[in-house]
């Protein structure tokens, strides 16, 4: 096989794994981003979070919010935006940094943090 | 003073010739102990399966991973006739037996307010679990999965049949005691013992009796015949094949994975997968990284004993 065709097959390799390994990255995110409470279950998301600073804002105290499944739950204002943003900065920092780890993985084996042989 | 509800996790391991479902069992046990922090754990066995893992694990380690074991005997008829196809790969295709008849027990077995029903090769990677317990819902299961290659589609799996009813997976179950989920439990009885009647009606494909089956129909029966009529677990289900094969155990909450091209059979490229739960359907392939994995959770669960 001419070394072209070799380096191209090479980059495709590395092209796929890339992508299955951001999308590996996401689902791990997503996952820390769900949060439950109250036998409610929510994604922490930019919209839960703007709504409960608008509440919080407001003065509430209390309030029922609307799960995942459109169940009424009651919850603490406070103590649950505490809970969910610290959340979300945690994770999503997290996401950050390892994605830019990857950005800059340039070899499959970098990208698995693996060493040149593959151990 | 109101007693806590006790909440524990519950599995079934019945070995055939080539599979040490046992092994899997006891390495899934330990890896919940230190991800999901929970020591009470059920495990569903029979004397051979028990005795093979004794041999090879001693009596110690089995203790250590698992408070609970329950010794059924199994039904040879059942076992003889449920033959499935097994793949290590692509390129290895064994049909063996495949022994689920009891897993329909697991509301009787289970000595737990709040149970987690799981396969023994769901690996338990992350504390994601732990979201379910207190929840309202009183059973939860998915019916919504993503492969972990994510370019690979396959639509012969989100139906019992083309036509047919939503399929959800028995491969993670929540419940809690209630008369609700006894009755679908029932229903799950039910079809296992007829499941030539309920092959008509549902019309599921091939001569396989799957968990997977009957626990849908239950929950299409249970939901009022309404299609995905049971909430979701609140994780998403994620899933490896048995085309797909495992490079290593990095830690206890990390395996590096070969997973086949979907345009390419027998090829393969690599995918570090780490903190989620994961389904790894080839089950040689966890018995191959046992021993690595055996080691992680072990040192992990002797520090912090």
């Amino acid at each position: 096989m001419s070394t072209k065709l070799t380096k191209a097959l090479e980059f495709a390799n590395y092209r796929v794994t890339i992508n299955n390994q951001k999308a590996a990255l996401l689902a791990k995110t997503e996952s820390l981003l769900s949060y439950s409470i109250n036998g409610g279950s929510f994604t922490i998301n930019v919209e839960l979070l703007t709504f409960c600073k608008q509440l919080l804002d407001e003065k509430q105290k209390e309030v029922v919010l609307l799960d995942i499944y459109k169940n009424p739950i009651k919850v603490d204002l406070e103590s649950f935006y505490d809970e969910i943003s610290s959340r979300y900065y945690e994770v999503t920092n997290e996401y950050y940094l390892e994605y830019e780890k990857l950005r800059k993985a340039r070899k499959v084996h970098k990208v698995l943090d693996l060493n040149e042989k593959g151990e | 003073m109101k007693r806590e509800n006790s909440r524990g996790i519950l599995m079934f391991a019945h070995n055939n010739s080539e599979i040490d479902y046992f092994r899997l069992a006891v390495v899934n046990a330990l890896l919940v102990q230190v991800n999901l922090g929970i020591k009470n754990i059920t495990v569903v066995t029979d004397p051979h399966s028990l005795k093979q893992g004794e041999k090879t694990l001693g009596k110690r380690l089995i203790k250590k991973a698992i408070n609970n074991i329950v010794i059924i005997e199994k039904d040879k008829n059942f076992k003889q006739q449920n033959l499935r196809n097994f793949k290590d790969t692509s390129h290895t295709v064994k049909t063996l037996p495949f022994y689920n008849a009891n897993r329909c027990d697991a509301y009787d077995i289970s000595p737990y307010d709040e149970t987690i029903l799981i396969d023994v090769d769901y690996l338990i990677l992350s504390d994601t679990l732990n979201h379910c317990w207190g929840h309202n819902n009183e059973i939860m299961m998915n019916w919504k999965y993503q492969d972990i290659m994510y370019e690979r589609k396959d639509p012969s799996l989100d139906r019992l049949y083309d036509m047919g009813i939503t399929m959800y997976w028995a491969t993670v179950v929540y419940f809690k005691k209630s008369d609700q989920v006894e009755t679908f439990f029932n229903c799950v009885k039910h079809v296992r013992n007829n499941p030539q009647f309920y092959k008509d009606l549902y019309k599921w494909q091939g001569t396989l009796y799957r968990n997977d089956y009957s626990f849908s129909i239950a929950a299409h029966m249970i939901s009022g015949f309404e299609d995905k009529g049971l909430p979701q677990l609140p994780t998403t289900l994620y899933k490896s094949f048995d085309t797909d094969d495992i490079h290593s155990a990095v830690d206890k909450n990390t395996v590096i994975m070969y997973l086949e091209m979907p345009r390419s059979p027998g090829d393969f490229i690599l995918t570090k997968w780490s903190n989620v739960d994961l389904h790894i359907m080839n089950k040689w392939a966890i018995n191959r990284i046992s021993e690595e994995m055996l080691d992680y959770v072990t040192e992990t669960t002797a520090t912090t004993n």
